[in-house]
């Protein structure tokens, strides 16, 4: 389950294009900027969560469940009367942390780097790479994440209360640091492999071509090669597979959490929700649990898609 | 056969027992190393912790990781897959078939469907680009491949069961067929079925547009066409064939996915396949048919890409020289 | 062209939902003659395809046993298989009175250490080849405690038997307090006169099994389980794994009633079994809190089927008592008081749990119905809370409990959210799995848990001696108080049943405002049963009650 869709268009060998005028006919897209609307809302609302939302994550009104809208709950109200729109603010936040630390750790950083090595350096680093990345997309992925949390989430804590007890910071444990962290930790271990392919078939592809060919010819070392001349052209090919990635990654994320391997309650993310709107009978009664959580991964999956398509076609030139 | 071709096939060989030797280890030390085992979760609280102990102890669970793993593999290369304890004490191999068969049974459905109608689907998308179609169809195929199955089962689930009472309410039932039990042509295997075939053929038409589409924007389609060859002609003879080869890798992805990838369907609609077991399992610590199931898995995707790989190697001499057709 | 794609995107996506979901109608709805195909009968095609429903069938939901081994069961689902399909000395009828079994009559001496068990000659083994003697007994309670064996649970119920410790360690090969002097005689003896020693034979590990098809098999060989010679009112005409586990009357049965099914069918395949009841494929059914309102309004049709009654089970929250600051009860006390359990049973549960205030459910013998509980009231309970001046050690603290999903189950968040709003208090809820959960229990690594407790036989003992004795290793929450001990130590003894329950209840009360527990609820049966079905009561615990069970067409 390497986060990057298989799918997806990759093949992009052509040189650079200027990123002012990407933005200029990316605004031009209706699409695009519908897309980059919803995103910067729900991410938005979730780096916004502490200010935005009326309640917190847990907070029940024994007298007001299962409330239809109202001004005081826009939403209405779940089975122990916690506000459906606050629960909605809270998750996008966790979704928020999810996502870009996965993305970050797993697709940028190693993904990255473990791309540049393979296709630069070749030979055992190389092969040594390309092992691990196929290994690790042979193995029935989401099993192993929930043998994996399973299996470490109790160490994990141990080791953050160690933590603890070394810095005298006593929020580590309590702040779900630990699964978070996990679970970010886990999406990268598979999540790293796509990102490492493309960067690596890319830079394998403009190794050979002339101006990287001339560069070391008059001599430059391997770190400025790659910095210069091989990073810029892997960039646009980058921008979307980072697109495209947030949006698996926070997919990803619902889903362990709705099987119990991702975030830990009280901990909000819209996997709890699903979770607690699932099931036939709340479906036909209390559909409203469903549909808010639905809706709002649904959305934010559904923009990062067609944003990752937009991308792709502004940034190949016979814009398709 | 050219001798690239041979040691290239040979190379391929020889990855898989490494891999799976690599990912053995891996799911077996990780799965020892969770706190808790099947003794334990078996002992209901009235249990001695005495008992309890001794009875770890005669199973071998107080030996060393790597000495239980050894013992794993020896009784593996037997053909011995270990005893389930779900129910206990019956060979996983009773518990795990019947489940593979209902898993297979849907997924091979999906992999069908997806293809008969994503392909075509794909294909005539790419060639309506310029149309209002284009950007129709995208949105159409979008919309689809990003609603998270966990989302997809309980909308159906409401139009389907509850609104329209067209559907059981999950779980699985089978007949016979020719002297087979099939579940699959029964009204419990719509729901599955359906929902993992839309988000397959969503994806792979998206792909099979991008993939016709740059094989049309290629020169020698290009030139054809100027030269006033007709339409139809060209797309059956250079696009299909150009565009069908990395195809056959997804069919691959696809191929071995028909293990893992139903666990949140299989779950949600209560559907006795391997990915309700594997949850189960891992819960229980069952770890024989844990280990038994990730190998499973393994072996198949493993298998399914040294087919995909050797295909290229006959296919595409650039191959040969290169790792696996995956990078 | 571009400005339009939005709209082109947006109308596209609507009308795949539109066009999939109708399409599907038509779909279906053409493929739906073609289904009833394979299922024959005119049973729908929502149950798996066993044959058409034949007279005299009870078809019920049921899950997966985990063994079928009467000396390996240590769950409820297991059990309730076992009890029908196998039989023991002594055992219950559906009023909870312990009657003969296999054993048709037993003499106690005096000192109340020897047990001597006449047992019928008229029982045989299902397949009919011979009578069951008193040497099967004995061969089938020394399977069970035999090491090799690997029962969790053997030395629980068959410990009190002189004996016992040198049969497991190996110093003797058999256990010399079981003697079968006899074919029609068994004769044991136990280390000290217990009223409860009977009761503990009605459990599965004091159950009789054919040597020929058992012998060297351990719990970790269930193959003989699949078609087992058994003893009990029914036996096993076939278990598909996953799919349905189906019984059959014992023709040679010895008790009266006999059984007058003719089949009963547990259909393990998931789904609903609430629309399963209502499409009339299974004659019974539990009912869930989401149909609970319904069911129970008198207007509704099924209200007319609807019974209810209660388990002899009670789940709580345990502290940790050894620890600060749950050794001082005042704190106990006042998170007791916080807890609003009527809004838990009639708002969140529709009255499906029945709040309990003290250890012993109300359908067990020696229940106090004036039991002094600990009542809500948020005010005084933040009173008293303050007053104790530990409320900063309360900062970290959590509850264990068992679960895998995304949230802990509402009643849980329920009570997490009162304490915050009643007390001020944040309380973690930790989900692990149950082997973990217990095995955090027994190492006294907690500060709170929640968990539940099903009597085995119905004698308060099995409640308040194994879980509050000093003694008990079933003492989850190492309650000791001497006074208590004293009252249970004395209930032993041989006294009669009401001087028995006395005692018990004078340690009940003790126990109760200590609150080492917080009792949430009793346990409740709620089911729909088919009118057509007579003689069905559920079971207030592992009761074996198919043979009371018939259907009038």
């Amino acid at each position: 389950m390497s986060y990057v869709d298989a799918t997806a268009p990759l093949q992009l060998a052509e040189p650079v294009r200027p990123r002012a005028r990407v933005w200029s006919r990316l605004r031009r897209r209706p699409v695009a900027i519908a897309a980059i609307i919803v995103i910067v809302i729900i991410y938005g609302a979730g780096i916004l969560a502490p200010i935005l939302a009326p309640y917190g994550f847990s907070e029940a009104d024994f007298a007001n469940t299962h409330a239809g809208p109202s001004w005081s709950h826009p939403l209405g109200t779940d089975a122990l009367g916690r506000d459906l729109l606050s629960r909605a603010i809270w998750s996008a936040q966790t979704t928020v942390i999810i996502s870009v630390a996965a993305v970050t750790t797993g697709g940028l950083i190693l993904g990255v780097s473990m791309g540049l090595l393979a296709g630069y350096l070749r030979g055992w680093a190389d092969a040594i790479i390309m092992r691990a990345a196929e290994i690790l997309g042979s193995v029935p992925t989401i099993l192993l994440l929930l043998i994996i949390t399973a299996t470490l989430l109790g160490r994990i804590e141990g080791w953050a209360e160690d933590l603890e007890d070394l810095t005298g910071a006593d929020w580590i444990v309590n702040s779900g640091a630990p699964s978070y962290f996990l679970i970010f930790g886990a999406l990268s271990i598979f999540g790293w492999v796509g990102i490492a392919r493309i960067v690596r078939s890319q830079v394998l592809a403009l190794r050979e071509s002339q101006y990287i060919v001339a560069a070391r010819a008059s001599g430059a070392s391997t770190f400025r090669v790659i910095a210069r001349h091989l990073l810029p052209n892997v960039s646009n090919l980058l921008i979307v597979a980072v697109t495209l990635s947030l949006g698996g990654a926070a997919g990803a994320e619902v889903g362990l959490t709705f099987l119990g391997i991702g975030v830990q309650d009280p901990h909000p993310s819209f996997g709890a929700m699903i979770f607690q709107g699932a099931g036939l009978t709340q479906v036909r009664q209390h559909p409203m649990l469903i549909l808010v959580p639905s809706a709002c991964v649904t959305s934010l999956i559904l923009a990062f898609n067609l944003l990752g398509d937009q991308l792709t076609d502004v940034l190949s030139p016979r814009g398709r | 056969m050219p001798s690239g071709l041979a040691s290239y096939i040979a190379r391929r060989l020889l990855i898989v027992p490494f891999t799976l030797l690599v990912i053995s280890f891996a799911a077996f030390s990780l799965g020892r190393y969770a706190p808790g085992d099947y003794v334990a979760a078996q002992a209901p609280p009235r249990a001695n912790q005495e008992t309890i102990d001794r009875i770890r102890h005669e199973r071998g669970l107080d030996d060393p990781v790597y000495k239980q793993y050894v013992r794993y593999m020896g009784n593996l290369l037997q053909g011995d897959l270990g005893i389930s304890q779900n129910p206990r004490g019956v060979p996983v191999e009773d518990v795990l078939l019947p489940r593979l068969w209902v898993t297979f049974q849907i997924n091979a459905l999906v992999l069908i469907f997806t293809w008969v109608i994503g392909i075509p689907l794909g294909t005539w998308a790419a060639l309506k680009r310029g149309t209002w179609l284009d950007p129709f169809a995208i949105g159409v195929f979008l919309f689809l491949a990003s609603i998270p199955v966990l989302v997809s089962v309980p909308l159906l689930e409401w139009v389907l069961i509850v609104k329209l009472k067209l559907l059981p309410t999950g779980g699985w039932s089978t007949a016979e067929y020719l002297g087979v039990e099939l579940g699959v042509f029964s009204k419990h295997a719509v729901l599955p079925v359906l929902v993992l075939t839309i988000s397959g053929v969503a994806g792979l038409a998206r792909y099979m547009r991008a993939q016709v589409l740059e094989v049309l924007d290629q020169d020698h389609v290009r030139t054809a066409r100027s030269k006033g060859l007709r339409g139809d002609v060209i797309v059956m003879r250079h696009v299909m064939r150009n565009a069908l080869l990395p195809i056959v890798t997804i069919f691959g992805f696809e191929l071995a996915g028909l293990i893992g990838g139903s666990i949140f369907v299989e779950t949600l609609l209560g559907i006795p396949g391997v990915g309700q077991l594997s949850f189960q399992a891992v819960t229980t610590r069952d770890y024989d048919t844990i280990m038994a199931i990730v190998l499973l898995g393994s072996t198949i995707f493993v298998l399914a890409m040294l087919t995909v790989d050797i295909a290229y190697g006959f296919v595409d001499p650039r191959v040969r020289s290169g790792g696996s057709v995956q990078s | 062209m571009e400005s339009r794609n939005l709209v082109y995107v947006l109308t596209g996506i609507a009308v795949a939902l539109i066009v999939v979901i109708g399409g599907l109608v038509l779909l279906v709805s053409s493929g739906g003659d073609g289904d009833d195909d394979g299922s024959s009968g005119g049973n729908g095609d929502a149950s798996p395809t066993l044959g058409a429903r034949v007279e005299g069938e009870l078809r019920i939901p049921g899950g997966d046993p985990i063994t079928l081994d009467p000396a390996c069961a240590t769950d409820i689902e297991s059990a309730s298989y076992i009890i029908e399909i196998f039989s023991g000395l002594v055992g219950y009828d559906n009023n909870l009175e312990l009657i003969p079994d296999i054993a048709s009559e037993w003499d106690v001496s005096d000192d109340g250490t020897v047990y001597t068990f006449h047992l019928r000659t008229n029982v045989l083994f299902h397949d009919g080849s011979r009578r069951v003697a008193s040497d099967d007994f004995k061969y089938s309670m020394e399977r069970a405690l035999n090491p090799d064996t690997a029962s969790l649970v053997a030395d629980v119920y068959l410990g009190d038997i002189v004996g016992v410790d040198e049969f497991i360690s190996g110093d003797a090969s058999e256990v010399s307090g079981i003697k079968a002097p006899n074919p029609d005689t068994l004769e044991i003896t136990i280390e000290k006169a217990s009223p409860v020693f009977l009761p503990k034979l009605t459990y599965p590990t004091a159950f009789v099994v054919d040597r020929n098809e058992t012998e060297g098999s351990s719990c970790f060989d269930a193959g003989w389980t699949f078609s087992p010679n058994g003893t009990g009112p029914f036996e096993l005409a076939e278990w598909d794994l996953g799919n349905a586990i189906i019984l059959e009357p014992n023709p040679d049965y010895y008790l009266d009633p006999k059984p007058s099914l003719s089949k009963i069918t547990f259909l393990l395949s998931g789904g609903s079994s609430f629309t399963m009841y209502q499409n009339d494929e299974i004659d019974i059914t539990g009912v869930g809190k989401d149909n609970v309102e319904s069911v129970r309004d008198a207007t509704n049709e099924l209200n007319a089927e609807y019974r209810f009654s209660t388990t002899l089970s009670v789940s709580y929250i345990g502290f940790n008592v050894n620890q600060e600051p749950f050794d001082d009860p005042e704190v106990r006390r006042a998170l007791a008081m916080a807890i609003d359990k009527e809004f838990l049973t009639e708002n969140l549960y529709k009255g499906l749990l029945d709040a309990a205030d003290g250890i012993l459910p109300p359908e067990m013998p020696g229940h106090n119905p004036d039991l002094q509980g600990i009542p809500y009231d948020p005010d005084a309970a933040r009173d008293l809370l303050d007053d104790t001046g530990k409320r900063d050690l309360l900062e970290d603290v959590t509850i264990l409990t068992s679960g895998q999903g995304a949230a802990p189950d509402d009643v849980l968040q329920a009570i997490t959210a009162m304490w915050e709003q009643n007390l001020g208090l944040t309380i973690t809820v930790e989900q692990e799995d149950f082997a973990l959960l217990t095995q955090d229990i027994n190492d006294g690594n907690f500060d709170m848990f929640s968990i539940g407790w099903i009597a085995d036989y119905p004698d308060p003992q099995n409640f308040l001696e194994i879980k509050f004795h000093t003694d008990s290793s079933n003492n989850d929450v190492g309650y000791s108080n001497p006074e208590v001990d004293r009252l249970l130590d004395e209930a032993n003894g041989d006294l009669s049943d009401e001087e028995r329950f006395e005692l018990y209840q004078e340690a009940e009360q003790i126990i109760v405002d200590d609150q080492p527990w917080i009792p949430l609820f009793f346990g409740t049966s709620s089911l729909l049963v088919k009118p057509h079905v007579q003689g069905y009561e559920a079971a207030p615990f592992a009761i074996p009650n198919l043979r009371y069970v018939s259907i009038s067409d």
